[in-house]
C-alpha cells in the first residue's frame, strides 16, 4: 500500500545511483560531465522569477570560501537526517551523505527513513519531544505549517555570514521556502515539474507527430480519441493521468485556464471562478465526454497506465523518468499542452531545514550548504527522480541526461509553485473529497457545481 | 519455673492470633503487589496518565508544537456540526451494527462445522485459524487484488452476468466490502472461543436431551445455545469494542478515507485531527466521545446479562 501511496506525489527519489559522480562529485564545481546546455531552455532566468530575497555577502560566490562545502571548523559531531522514502531511497541518500561525510570528516550524518505518512507523525511528535532530527525534508506546502510554528531554524543570519549565494538555486525553490519575514528557513533540495509523456511507439504505429510545445487541450483531444481503442482486442487508451492530488495535472488546467486556487496573498479561495472550474471540467470530459481516458480508481488499485504500457500519453510530474525507463517504456516528454490562458504547468520544491532546537545548527547548516551546492546536486540529477535544485547542475546536467530533461527544466519558466500554506493538509483533503466523489470517480455534479458546493467549507478552514 | 523464651513469644503473640493470622495474607498482598508493580506502574504512566491528559487537552487548542489555549467545551460543541466527524460516527455505527452481530453468527456456525470428529478434522481447523496468523497488511492486500475491477471476485462474478463493480472504489460498496474482509479477518478468534464453548458441554445433556425426544434443532436451541451464552457474552463484548476502534483495515484498504470520505471511521478522524492537520484538541474531544459511546454500549450490553446469559 505504500507504493499506492507513494505513486500520489513528486517525493520519492527512487532507483539508480551512479557511484562514479560520487567520485566526480568530490573533485570541483567546474566537472560537468555533460556537454554544455547551450540549447536548454534556460531555467536559470525564468520570466515568473522572483529575485534573489535574500543578501548575499558579495555579488561573486567565489570570493565567499565560506561558502563552500568542507568549512566546518567545530567539534566533531554526529548530526541526524531524517528522510521519507523506502529502502531504495535511503540507500541513495545514503551516497549522497557519504560524499559530505567524505568532505566533512568531522561531521557523521545518521540518515532515518520513514514512509510518507509516519514520517510526519514521528515529525510531529519528535518536534513536540524536542528531540527533533537536526536537518529533515520538508515538502513545500507543509512548509508554513511548521515555519509558522516556530520550529525550524532562520538560516538568514548564516547564509549572510558565509555569503552564501542563493541566487545559484532555483527561485522558485528559494521563494517556496521564504517566509513572509522574508527570511528563508530551508533550502530547496530538489524539484518537481509536470509535463506530458508520451509513449513514441504508439505514435510512430498511428503514424502522429510526437506532441510538441504548439499543442493545444484541443490537439489533445484529438489526438488522444485517434489514440483510444476500447473496443475489440487490447484497450489501449490515448490518454492517462492521476486525479488524486492537484499536483499530478489539475492545478495545471486550473493555472492554463486563467483561475487558480487561492488569490496569490493567500488569503482568498478563488477555486469558484468559472476559469477554475473550467480547468477542471476539460479533466471531467477527457474521462466522461471525449472518454480517451479510463475511470479513476481510488487507491490506484489499476495502477499507472502508461507505465503498463496501456495509455499513449500522460500527464505527471517528472518524480516518474525513473519508473517509467525501468519498465521499458520508450517514451518521450513535451511540455503540458495550453489552455485558453496559455502555458502552466506544477512546481513542487523539497527543501532541506535546520531543527530550531538542534545541539549542532553549525554541522546542520554545513549539511544543509553542501546538499545545495553543485557537487551533491549532481548525485542529485544523476538520479532522474527529481530536478536538482542549484540552476548550473540543472542546466550542466539534469538537462542533458535524458530525453525529456530539457522539457522538465525548461517547464520551471512557466510553472507555477503548488499552493502553500498553513492548514494546507484539511483544505487540499475537503477540496479532492469533493472532487473525487462528484467529478473524477463519477460525474455527478460539474466541475462548477461541485466548486460551488465545498468552496464554503474551504473558505472556513483557510486560515483556521 | 523457667520458661523458653521461645514458648514465650508464642504465648505472647496468642491473643493476637486473628492479626497473626492475617500475617502472612499481607505478606502475600505484599508479594502481589510486588509482581504487579511493573505492569501498574506501566498501565498508570503509559495508559491512565495520558487517558486522562487527553481529557485536559480536550479543552483546550493545541498543535503540539505551540502552547495550548484553553477553550472549554469549544471542541465538543465543534465537532457537533462537523459534517467528517458526523460522517465519520455515522460510517463507525453501520460498520459496528453490521460486523458484530454477522461475524458473531458466522463463527458460531463455522465453530459447530469444524466441533466434529471426523478425519483430518485438525488440518480443516487449522486452515480456518490461518487469518488469525497472518499480517494484517498482507491481508489486506490480497483483499484489494480480490476486490480490484479486474480480480478474481469480479472474474467470479462476471461468470453469472454480474457487471464489474468497484468494490472499496465505490462510494456505497466500500465499506460492506470492508466489512465483509473484517469478518473473515475476526473470524478465527471468535471460532476458537466458540469452539472451546461447546467442547466444554458435556454429551450427557445432549443424550439426554435426545431421550426426551429433541432434534438436531432441539439439542441446539435447549443446550448448545443456552449453554454457549457465556461464551457468547465474552465474544460479543469484545468484538463492540474492538469495532467501534476499526483503523488498520480502512487505512490499508481505503487509501484513508477514499472513495469521498465514504470509509472514514471514528479512530481515523481522530488520528487525521490530531496527527494530519494539527488539531491535537480536536482529536482528544472526539477520543472522549468515542469513550462514552463505547463505555454506554458496554454497559448497556452487561446489563442485558441476567436476562439471557446463564453460567452453569
Amino acid at each position: 500500500m505504500r507504493t499506492l501511496r507513494a505513486s500520489r506525489g513528486p517525493r520519492r527519489l527512487a532507483v539508480i545511483a551512479i557511484a562514479s559522480l560520487l567520485v566526480a562529485g568530490c573533485t570541483s564545481t567546474g566537472s560537468t560531465p555533460s556537454p554544455a546546455p547551450t540549447a536548454a531552455p534556460t531555467p536559470t532566468s525564468p520570466p515568473v522569477a522572483t529575485t534573489s530575497i535574500v543578501p548575499t555577502g558579495s555579488p561573486s560566490p567565489a570570493a565567499n570560501p565560506a561558502a563552500k562545502c568542507g568549512t566546518y571548523q567545530g567539534p566533531a559531531t554526529t548530526i541526524t537526517y531524517a528522510i521519507w522514502g523506502d529502502t531504495t531511497e535511503l540507500a541513495n541518500q545514503q551516497k549522497i551523505v557519504d560524499a559530505f561525510t567524505a568532505k566533512n570528516p568531522s561531521i557523521k550524518v545518521k540518515v532515518t527513513v520513514a514512509d510518507w505518512d509516519t514520517y510526519w507523525d514521528k515529525l510531529q511528535t519528535s518536534l513536540a519531544g524536542g528531540n527533533a532530527p537536526d536537518v529533515f525534508v520538508m515538502d513545500g506546502p507543509l512548509f508554513p505549517d511548521y515555519q509558522t510554528r516556530d520550529q525550524l531554524l532562520d538560516l538568514n543570519p548564516l547564509i549572510a555570514r558565509d555569503g552564501f549565494d542563493t541566487g545559484q538555486l532555483a527561485d522558485l525553490g528559494v521563494k517556496d521556502f521564504t517566509a513572509p519575514d522574508g527570511h528563508l528557513y530551508g533550502l530547496p533540495r530538489d524539484l518537481s515539474t509536470v509535463a506530458l509523456y508520451y509513449n513514441k511507439k504508439m505514435f510512430d504505429q498511428a503514424g502522429i507527430p510526437y506532441p510538441d510545445d504548439s499543442w493545444t487541450w484541443d490537439k489533445l483531444v484529438e489526438v488522444a480519441t485517434k489514440l483510444t481503442k476500447t473496443s475489440g482486442g487490447a484497450t489501449q487508451w490515448g490518454f492517462y493521468t492521476e486525479t488524486t492530488d492537484m499536483e499530478n495535472y489539475w492545478s495545471s488546467l486550473v493555472w492554463q485556464a486563467g483561475g487558480d486556487i487561492l488569490s496569490p496573498d493567500k488569503k482568498t479561495v478563488v477555486i469558484d471562478t468559472d476559469q477554475a472550474a473550467a480547468g477542471l471540467q476539460f479533466l471531467q470530459d477527457l474521462i466522461y465526454k471525449y472518454k480517451v481516458m479510463a475511470q479513476p480508481v481510488p487507491g490506484g488499485a489499476a495502477g499507472d497506465l502508461f507505465e503498463n504500457g496501456q495509455a499513449a500519453m500522460e500527464a505527471n510530474g517528472s518524480w516518474l523518468v525513473p519508473t517509467h525507463e525501468a519498465a521499458g517504456i520508450d517514451f518521450g516528454v513535451a511540455p503540458l499542452p495550453r489552455g485558453p490562458a496559455g502555458q502552466a504547468t506544477s512546481v513542487n520544491p523539497s527543501g532541506v531545514v535546520v531543527y530550531k532546537g538542534t545541539k549542532s545548527p553549525e554541522a546542520a547548516w554545513e549539511f544543509v550548504k553542501c546538499y545545495t551546492g553543485p557537487d551533491m546536486q549532481a548525485m542529485v540529477a544523476s538520479l532522474k527522480a527529481s530536478m536538482p535544485a542549484n540552476k548550473q547542475t540543472l542546466a550542466d546536467i539534469y538537462a542533458t541526461s535524458f530525453d525529456g530533461g530539457k522539457t522538465f527544466a525548461g517547464a520551471l519558466a512557466y510553472a507555477h509553485l503548488k499552493p502553500s500554506f498553513r492548514g494546507y493538509n484539511e483544505f487540499t483533503t475537503a477540496l479532492q473529497d469533493e472532487l473525487d466523489s462528484n467529478v473524477f470517480n463519477d460525474n455527478k455534479l460539474t466541475a462548477k457545481a461541485a466548486l460551488d458546493e465545498v468552496t464554503p467549507t474551504l473558505k472556513g478552514l483557510l486560515g483556521k | 519455673m523457667t520458661t523458653l523464651p521461645g514458648v514465650r513469644a508464642a504465648r505472647t503473640a496468642s491473643p493476637d492470633r486473628p492479626r497473626s493470622h492475617r500475617g502472612p495474607r499481607t505478606g502475600e498482598a505484599r508479594w502481589a503487589l510486588l509482581f504487579l508493580g511493573p505492569t501498574l506502574i506501566g498501565l498508570a504512566l503509559l495508559s491512565a496518565g495520558p487517558i486522562l491528559a487527553t481529557l485536559g487537552i480536550s479543552l483546550t487548542s493545541w498543535d503540539m508544537l505551540t502552547p495550548p489555549q484553553f477553550v472549554g467545551l469549544d471542541n465538543y460543541a465543534q465537532l457537533l456540526g462537523d459534517g467528517r466527524f458526523l460522517t465519520a460516527l455515522r460510517n463507525t455505527f453501520f460498520y459496528t451494527a453490521v460486523s458484530v452481530p454477522l461475524g458473531l453468527v458466522l463463527a458460531l456456525g463455522l465453530a459447530m462445522a469444524v466441533n466434529q470428529q471426523i478425519r483430518g478434522i485438525s488440518w480443516i481447523r487449522t486452515m480456518y485459524f490461518l487469518p488469525l496468523v497472518t499480517s494484517a497488511t498482507a491481508v489486506a492486500l490480497v483483499w484489494l487484488w480480490i476486490y480490484s475491477p479486474t480480480g478474481i471476485l469480479n472474474h467470479a462474478l462476471g461468470v453469472f452476468g454480474v457487471s464489474p463493480q468497484r468494490w472499496v472504489a465505490d462510494p456505497t460498496l466500500a465499506m460492506p466490502s470492508i466489512i465483509a474482509m473484517s469478518i473473515w479477518q475476526g473470524l478465527p478468534v471468535n471460532v476458537i472461543i466458540f469452539l472451546a464453548g461447546l467442547q466444554a458441554i458435556p454429551s450427557e445433556y445432549y443424550d439426554a436431551v435426545s431421550v426426551d425426544g429433541a432434534g438436531r434443532y432441539g439439542r441446539f436451541r435447549y443446550i448448545t445455545v443456552p449453554l454457549l451464552t457465556p461464551s457468547i457474552f465474552f465474544t460479543g463484548v469484545l468484538a463492540l469494542i474492538g469495532a467501534f476502534q476499526v483503523f488498520d483495515q480502512i487505512y490499508v484498504m481505503a487509501n484513508p478515507g477514499k472513495p469521498g470520505g465514504a470509509t472514514i471511521t471514528l479512530v481515523y478522524f481522530i488520528y487525521e485531527s490530531g496527527f494530519r492537520n494539527f488539531h491535537m484538541g480536536l482529536a482528544s474531544a472526539a477520543a472522549w466521545i468515542l469513550f462514552l459511546i463505547v463505555a454506554v454500549f458496554t454497559i448497556l450490553y452487561f446489563r442485558t446479562q441476567n436476562r439471557w446469559v446463564h453460567y452453569k
